[in-house]
């Protein structure tokens, strides 16, 4: 299936705001409401199914203009958002107290995103991002309650003359927090990436875990690859490491390949595919993970 | 099977083989060995199609065509195997989907129809055997991680995967101990039939007592300086390469 179809079969993300209540928080609802009941306060309240083998639900939203999420503390929700328009969104992610996120962001066109995610004590948020064109996102991620986690997959693929950027900020904002960015680039043509990355450690953060790596692959001598992660501590019991490298695919990996029968061509793919795929297994749920694999793919013959 | 006549190579204007000379036919196993930059690697390499050397005079022939006109891939899908050295990591890409493709490429060569998915995974079985290859490997990325000892059994497997008419095993016995290297030259004899042929290349006298070889050269300074039977490298272990290459030395 395409991305777009998997996408709309998921349930649908309206433009209110959405907060996700665990079951037995608030009785007498009907569950599974989503969308369409009718906002109190402007906020609209889903209650989670009760059945844990639905206990994680999957919302879908193409292009939307605006998305706010709040889970509700312990409970758990996932996200696939699909940008195939040249427009702007923002979307705000709150989770709450042992709340755990995981949104899968893909953009199919120039579109540009600002994302903000808020997290509270001992939640997790888990963001798979893949540019499959020059798109302009932002992410600002505080880490506000002790012992909160996030991982950041981001895959920025660039080709002719695109322009694809990407800025990762990560608060730490209180101690005991972990976060961790890998962001991988592959550019093509006369295309241009660029990675701005930053950890921020508030001064009483301490025992902050924070990492983030950035890996590119330049595929024409006209590619650029700008890649700038930074770290900025004001605590002094931390761990955290950060790194960027630009470079060639590996000659000798496609001599390898190519003696063992495989085409050139072939082999380039399967080095590319290689080195993006270990980024998207942590995206979920699997038919949408299956899809976006196959359009990263596609993509990387194109670049 | 393979004719290698005057065969020199360079890199950036180094001259490493300055005229080979060796004919290898259906069956047989030669040995090549000599001392430490003597271009044993490089011949492997050249044959194989490395883009790192240039061919500067020479030809060669591999089953009636000439070897040096044709791309990388499609000397292997020839059947000319190289097992690396130095085997390669390729991060993200399984074993398994590596071996896939390149099986299919090499039927698809051979006009054959490709394998299924149960076929191949029947073949990677079986084949897998040949070396004990631990069965989780496969499910791994191509090398990364690997022992030394398993990243040189991954060769072998790969050799009989692929059942290649001409293998060069360049120095597949480095970096082994003891059992690894009974597994590793045992798997290369199993694999040896009337139809193949194997080159070794090595500085070791002990993986020979496994891969008996028919013929024994001694290269030096990038040329074939003597040729002999199994015992001449016995000879070589007890008494090392002075008393041969001491009227090449300049």
């Amino acid at each position: 299936m395409e991305l777009h179809e998997i996408i709309r079969s998921l349930r649908p993300i309206g433009e209110e705001p959405l907060r996700i209540v665990a079951p037995g928080k608030m009785p007498g609802t009907a569950s599974g409401c989503f969308p369409g009941s009718a906002p109190a306060r402007g906020v609209s309240e889903c209650i989670l199914p009760e059945s844990p083998a639905s206990e994680c639900e999957t919302l879908g939203a193409i292009d939307p203009l605006q998305v706010r999420i709040v889970a509700g503390a312990g409970t758990s929700v996932r996200l696939a958002v699909l940008h195939t328009q040249p427009m702007a969104t923002h979307i705000e992610l709150v989770a709450e107290e042992g709340a755990s996120i995981a949104l899968t962001e893909i953009f199919t066109a120039g579109a540009a995103a600002e994302l903000s995610i808020r997290q509270a004590a001992s939640s997790r948020t888990h963001l798979t991002l893949v540019e499959l064109a020059g798109a302009e996102v932002h992410c600002t991620t505080d880490l506000a309650g002790g012992a909160a986690r996030c991982e950041q997959q981001a895959l920025l693929l660039v080709g002719g003359e695109e322009q694809g950027l990407l800025t990762l900020r990560t608060n730490h904002l209180v101690p005991d927090c972990t976060s961790r960015a890998q962001v991988r680039g592959v550019a093509g043509g006369r295309a241009t990436g660029t990675f701005r990355g930053l950890v921020y450690v508030a001064p009483d953060a301490q025992r902050t875990d924070a990492g983030q790596q950035c890996r590119n692959v330049l595929l024409s001598d006209t590619a650029h690859i700008d890649a700038q992660p930074q770290l900025e501590i004001y605590a002094d019991d931390v761990q955290c490491t950060h790194g960027a490298t630009v470079g060639l695919l590996d000659r000798d990996a496609i001599f390898y390949m190519r003696q063992r029968g495989i085409d050139e061509r072939q082999a380039r793919q399967l080095q590319l595919t290689g080195f993006v795929s270990e980024l998207l297994q942590g995206c979920s749920p699997e038919p949408l993970c299956d899809a976006l694999t196959a359009a990263v793919g596609e993509r990387l013959k194109m670049l | 099977m393979l004719k290698i006549n005057n065969l020199h190579a360079a890199v950036e204007d180094r001259e490493i083989l300055r005229g080979i000379d060796l004919e290898v036919r259906a069956g047989e196993v030669h040995a090549i060995m000599g001392p430490n930059g003597s271009g044993k690697s490089t011949l492997a390499s050249v044959l194989a199609g490395s883009e790192k050397y240039t061919v500067t005079e020479g030809s060669v022939e591999f089953l009636g065509r000439d070897l040096l006109t044709l791309p990388i891939e499609d000397r292997a899908r020839m059947g000319l195997f190289l097992g690396f050295q130095y085997p390669v990591e390729i991060p993200g890409v399984t074993m398994a989907n590596f071996m896939k493709l390149a099986v299919n490429e090499q039927r698809r060569f051979r006009g054959e129809a490709p394998l299924s998915a149960a076929e191949f995974l029947r073949l990677m079985r079986e084949k897998s055997k040949v070396v004990e290859l631990d069965a989780k490997l496969t499910s791994r990325a191509v090398n990364e991680g690997f022992s030394g000892g398993e990243k040189k059994k991954n060769e072998i497997f790969q050799m009989a995967m692929l059942d290649p008419k001409l293998a060069i095993l360049d120095e597949t016995d480095s970096g082994l101990d003891i059992d690894a290297l009974r597994i590793v030259a045992t798997g290369v004899t199993k694999l040896h039939t009337a139809e193949n042929a194997t080159v070794v290349i090595t500085h070791y006298q002990r993986l020979l007592d496994y891969i008996v070889p028919d013929v024994v050269h001694v290269l030096y300074q990038g040329r074939i300086i003597y040729t002999g039977d199994r015992t001449l490298a016995l000879k070589l272990e007890k008494e090392g390469y002075d008393w041969l290459i001491n009227d090449y030395k300049e």
